[in-house]
């Protein structure tokens, strides 16, 4: 966990000048190539296993090579090929060193070339180029979001959901592998479906099976861009939780000692669609026979321990099945949707909470102030949640200046960055908001950090109470004036 | 200081004790429909407001709901919203709409102070008046927060134009007369019962020509209103030309003349010698009494004056609307008063009135007959339709503080006259009196001696006033801050429990079906529809068109071959019904089924009878006595459609009504089963598209369920002989 953050830590200055802006253009994640690129063939993968798990309902894969320098010259480029479709729904993308978790950060981003081609590429940066003739081992992993088809497509509301995935048993690569092999998780030891390959060497056939894994491979040596179209389909009897996009909100009051949390969220279910309608009869016996389903029930929001004031509303308004329990060990928000989400079905809502300032804002020794907030929250599901788009909002207090933000969250997610002016409560200039909009997230990255550093000078809080008072003063001197004229018409006396 | 408390705490209990039990929310069904046009004024500004025509309800026809609203609520909100936001506090506009009828509650309280002082000289009458305003619960059940509906500021308009006209009257002011006519052009453009002002001005007015009172200020205050508040009132399109068309509004036209013609006799009668001037008097008076009648009986033959409206007419034959226009009698807002209610809503409140009025007729001044005449009318009114014991409350306030104030006043005076003194007083008065021998004209000393009695009296007042506070409480907190579509229960353990049905189904509805699915549901629903899922409806709770209500009636009530054909032409998605057999509760479509059929068989008396939904002893059953119609109408079938599969065999009951139902559940061949909530107080059902074989959805449906297909011999009709 520490190498990995170490490895991903993103470094972005980011402060209201316009330098900052054009240093924000040159660590952008994508970068402009001639259309007829191809990567040049300076590595040669010696060995390499892909693991790919179908545990939750998005796809983590993980791909550990030994890579070699076969080229004349250090090299400190490695491509990465994706399809197009794939490359839209990729996300999380962090690399590290295996052997040396010291190794300085590998910056992984996507490569614009063509926008045409039917193959991406995604380069990883070294943090020191690789000797001639040496050799080093990545370990990449990365997800893939919006990776399943329900097959059937639709079935009944009691019976079991299963999942249609195709992947490629040999490993992309842009690079001659020598050898490989290809691992398969599963939830479940229950896959009726898979596509069987001839096997090689003492293998029969592949993949072997082993309890809820599948292996294919080891393969001998393939060439670069060899891929074999393989295809599983196995039970998935929970939830395709997908969010197709969230908000999150983070406000932060100096003068309240609070942070504000809300979220807003836009959740989808993924999952097979019910066949026949929706059967409240058979959905309440299920809840004693068969509790196990793919619609989603409940979901749980494990808070920050001192959260308080959680609520939970849609479009309509408060959603009565909720639970929050917050005590010194944990804060734990329980949420029930109002009707079951069977795939297809579709339920948004918003969720937030308050809680003391004091547990996230410190005050730096130069007078400026740190915010150290989660970027991400989000429910903690067995089965995971997924999130397309993710848009989170810092809202600091009016005044503050000299905004820079630094977050653990991999670069390759975050497509966009930049302090907005948001306007509430009597505010005469508006606070300033930093925006930061992110892609294909992982519930696997709740709880990553992002840090906010500012400057907010005693002026800019004072601001308020003084524009508060000298309106109101403003006001009544204006009333004794106006009661003070004489309207009516002169009487003579 | 006190009047800013009486303010306060009207503002205040009210949304105390709502939040105390649900969130913000906006109640009922009316409200909705008023949340989501304010919603729509706020999101595309006034003059498309104004322009709107709503194609999401009434389908196919939609309504020009523009035009056929009160805007004075949206607009008011609507202002309000911009207000705050121009000072960038973000509000929500549902918080906005939520907190306007307090708000105004509070502002009812002013102006309740205000009229009252018009009418006796002791403050505390005014400040009494307020408070009983704020908790009075024929009151209060329009003003709790999220009761969004007209009358939440109607009844502050009502009172404070009430009050203008009085300083008018008072003053002979044009000014007064004036603002009089401007808060009198809101409550047009707020609330259709504006034509209670519209009748009781003209009123008040008349009883004081009658009583000989007629006045300069009276002319003046009078014309002014007239004149500038029709002209306002105008300008609703709502209202449009019916200040000088239909015969709600005559009376004050009438009046109106009836002045200029009083103006014009006073005036010759200054310049013309008296007996010149009886002459006159006889002749003009027949004339124009002569030349009026003919023109109003010309006009409404003409058809230039239509004549009373329907609602109207109910309001003095209470039998009428049941007959007649089962619309109007189907709402339990339109029913007469039962007696009881009067006391629950106004509590102490109802026995201090008449003394309040009593003591009205002591002074009698022209303010004093107004507070006769508008307690006369406002206590028929009261009684004849529940709702309208809301426009009775204001002036029962003001009687009862009048009265209570009065009492304390005499009361609670420490200093009591010495006897002794007095009777010194007396003594001598008595040796002058009977010197100068007008004893009659001296007045008795009258005082209260006892410091015990007046100490009796104020306590027992106290502890009447403390209890009306209870009462206004536990009224107020039990039968009018529910918001009706949320309902609260109790679990063992005595926690609360919500049961969230209606919202559960409908936010089921917003988020998985199209965008412009049609709903069908009873009238009742149309606007929580409408504003909650978002969809468009059939019928809503502005029930314009009587003939589509009972279409969607007629589809309730029939079988299933005679509704599916409805309900393709109308191109119907998706069915609602409120089902209360399962929690036992009672606000659901079975028990609203009668008014569905009457209504139904208003159009069609020869489709539907309301009798075959009884057995021949007259009973109303759902269980299996039911009689056949019954059990084939589709809102029978849809309420309890696979309603037995919950319970054992032969087991399921109906809480409700009490009543066993038969083993085998009803079955439906051209609707599905879409949605039902969590406590089946809401079922949702799907019409089935065409069948793709082309068999008709009954035989379809057997085919389903595994039956053989009957043989269908063909009909050929009876024989007949051929006639060549």
């Amino acid at each position: 966990m520490k190498t990995s953050a170490v490895f991903s830590t993103f470094l972005s200055l980011l402060s209201l000048g316009s330098a900052a802006s054009s240093e924000r253009k040159s660590s952008s994640t994508s970068t402009t190539l001639p259309a007829t690129f191809k990567p040049p063939q300076v590595f040669k993968n010696s060995n390499l296993v892909h693991v790919i798990s179908v545990e939750k309902n998005y796809v983590k894969e993980n791909i550990n090579v030994l890579i070699e320098n076969i080229d004349k010259t250090a090299q400190d480029e490695y491509f990465v090929p994706f399809t197009a479709d794939q490359m839209s729904r990729l996300g999380g993308v962090e690399v590290k060193d295996r052997k040396d978790s010291s190794a300085g950060p590998f910056i992984a981003e996507a490569v614009e070339f063509d926008q045409e081609s039917d193959i991406q590429y995604l380069r990883i940066r070294f943090p020191k180029p690789l000797a001639p003739g040496a050799s080093q081992t990545l370990g990449i992993t990365y997800y893939l979001l919006k990776a399943y088809k329900p097959l059937p497509a639709s079935i009944k509301q009691e019976e079991q959901q299963y999942l249609f995935f195709s992947f490629s048993a040999y490993c992309p690569s842009a690079y001659t592998t020598s050898k490989q092999k290809t691992e398969v998780k599963f939830p479940t030891s229950n896959i009726p479906d898979y596509t069987k390959l001839p096997g090689s060497g003492d293998v029969k056939e592949f993949p072997q099976k082993q309890g809820s894994k599948l292996t294919y491979g080891p393969f001998d040596e393939k060439p670069a861009g060899a891929t074999q179209p393989v295809s599983v389909r196995f039970e998935f009897n929970k939830p395709v939780t997908h969010v197709s996009r969230l908000e999150r909100d983070i406000e932060v009051s100096h003068w309240g000692g609070n942070v504000a949390f809300e979220e807003r969220y836009t959740l989808h279910h993924r999952g097979a669609n019910l066949s026949a309608l929706f059967n409240r009869v058979k959905w309440q016996q299920a809840q004693y026979y068969q509790p196990n389903t793919f619609a989603l029930k409940e979901m749980k929001f494990p808070l920050r321990v001192g959260s308080a004031d959680a609520y939970y509303t849609d479009v309509i308004g408060n959603v009565s099945t909720s639970r929050f329990r917050s005590n010194k060990r944990e804060a734990l928000l329980e949420i029930k949707p109002r009707y079951p989400v069977f795939g297809g079905w579709k339920y948004p809502f918003t969720i937030g909470w308050n809680s003391d300032a004091k547990n996230f804002l410190r005050k730096t020794a130069t007078g400026g102030f740190v915010l150290n907030v989660p970027f991400l929250e989000g429910p903690r599901q067995q089965e995971g949640v997924e999130y397309e788009q993710v848009q989170v909002r810092v809202i600091l207090p009016e005044g503050a200046e000299n905004v820079k933000y630094h977050t653990t969250i991999p670069t390759q997610s975050i497509i966009e960055a930049g302090v907005e002016i948001h306007r509430t409560y009597l505010d005469t200039l508006g606070r300033t908001a930093l925006v930061i909009k992110a892609r294909n997230l992982l519930d696997d990255f709740r709880g990553r950090e992002l840090t906010v550093t500012y400057d907010y000078p005693l002026m800019a809080s004072l601001r308020k109470p003084l524009v508060i008072f000298g309106s109101a003063m403003a006001v009544f001197v204006g009333a004794w004036v106006v009661g003070n004229l004489e309207l009516k018409f002169a009487t003579r006396k | 200081m006190s009047l800013g408390f009486c303010f306060q705490s009207s503002f205040s209990a009210n949304p105390i004790l709502l939040f105390a039990g649900f969130e913000s929310i906006i109640h009922e069904f009316d409200p909705w429909f008023n949340f989501r046009a304010t919603k729509y004024l706020v999101a595309n500004g006034f003059y498309n407001f104004w322009d709107w025509f709503d194609d999401r309800t009434w389908h196919p026809l939609g309504r020009v709901t523009g035009g056929t609203l009160y805007p004075g609520l949206m607009v008011t909100s609507g202002v309000i919203y911009h207000a705050l936001r121009a000072l960038t506090i973000p509000v929500d506009i549902r918080n906005v709409c939520v907190l306007l009828a307090p708000g105004f509650s509070g502002l009812t309280a002013i102006a309740a102070y205000l009229l009252t002082n018009e009418m006796t000289p002791s403050p505390s009458a005014g400040l009494l008046a307020a408070l009983f305003m704020g908790i009075a619960p024929g009151y209060i059940s329009r003003s709790v927060a999220g009761s969004y509906d007209n009358e939440a500021i109607a009844i502050f308009l009502l009172v404070f134009t009430f009050y203008l006209w009085i300083k008018a009257l008072k003053q002979g002011s044009m000014l007064w007369g004036a603002l009089c006519a401007l808060f009198y052009g809101y409550m047009v453009a707020s609330w259709g019962g504006y034509a209670f002002i519209t009748c009781l001005l003209p009123l008040h007015a008349f009883v004081l020509v009658c009583m000989g009172r007629y006045s300069t200020r009276l002319y003046v205050a009078y014309t002014t209103w007239y004149a500038l508040g029709t002209l306002a009132s105008m300008q609703i399109p709502f209202v449009g030309f019916l200040p000088v068309k239909t015969s709600e509004h005559m009376p004050a036209l009438g009046i109106f003349g009836f002045l200029q013609l009083l103006a014009f006799l006073d005036y010759v009668r200054s310049a013309i010698p008296s007996r010149q001037f009886q002459t006159f008097l006889w002749l003009f008076a027949g004339a124009a009494f002569g030349l009026g009648l003919l023109g109003l009986v010309i006009a409404t033959s003409a058809g230039f004056i239509a004549p009373w409206s329907g609602r109207f007419y109910s309001l003095f034959d209470t039998g009428y609307a049941k007959i007649h226009i089962p619309i109007i009698a189907s709402v339990s807002e339109h029913q007469p008063t039962a007696w009881p209610a009067f006391f629950f809503d106004l509590n102490m409140l109802i026995w201090l009135f008449p003394v309040g009025v009593y003591l009205c007729f002591q002074q009698l001044a022209d303010e004093h007959v107004f507070i006769v005449v508008y307690a006369l009318f406002g206590s028929y009114f009261a009684g004849v339709m529940v709702r309208l014991m809301l426009t009775l409350t204001p002036v029962v306030c003001i009687a009862a503080a009048i009265a209570v104030s009065a009492l304390l006043d005499t009361y609670l005076s420490v200093k009591s006259p010495k006897p002794e003194e007095n009777q010194a007083v007396e003594g001598a008065e008595g040796k002058k009196a009977a010197k100068s021998g007008l004893k009659a004209t001296n007045k008795p000393v009258v005082g209260v001696y006892t410091t015990w009695g007046k100490g009796m009296i104020v306590s027992a007042l106290a502890v009447y006033l403390l209890l009306f506070v209870l009462h206004c409480t536990w009224v107020t907190s039990n039968a009018y801050s529910s918001p009706s579509v949320v309902l609260a229960s109790r679990l063992p353990d005595g926690s609360q429990h919500i049961i969230d049905d209606y919202r559960e189904a409908y936010q089921w509805l917003r988020q998985n079906t199209r965008e412009d699915a049609k709903i069908m549901s009873w009238w009742d629903y149309g606007y929580q529809i409408g504003g909650m899922a978002d969809r468009p409806t059939l019928v809503d709770n502005n029930t314009w068109n009587n003939t589509h209500i009972a279409t969607v009636g007629k589809a309730m009530s029939s079988s299933e071959e005679v509704s599916y054909p409805i309900m393709r032409q109308h191109e119907v998605d998706y069915v609602l019904v409120v089902f209360g057999g399962l929690l036992g509760y009672s606000g659901d479509d079975i028990n609203k089924f009668l008014w569905m059929v009457r209504i139904a068989e208003g159009i069609w008396p020869e489709e539907v009878s309301e009798r075959a939904f009884f057995t021949p002893r007259g009973e109303y059953r759902v269980d299996g006595e039911a009689t056949e119609t019954m059990k084939n109408s589709l809102m029978y079938k849809m309420s309890y459609y696979n309603y037995n599969n919950l319970f054992p065999a032969g087991q399921a009951v109906d809480r409700m009504r009490g009543a066993r139902l038969p083993e085998v559940g009803p079955t439906l061949s051209t609707l599905e089963e879409a949605f039902t909530s969590e406590n089946w107080i809401i079922r949702i059902y799907k019409v089935k598209d065409l069948d793709n074989l082309g068999r008709d959805h009954s035989s379809a449906a057997a085919f389903e369920r595994g039956h053989k297909k009957k043989k269908v011999t063909k009909k050929r009709g009876p024989r007949v002989l051929r006639v060549d």
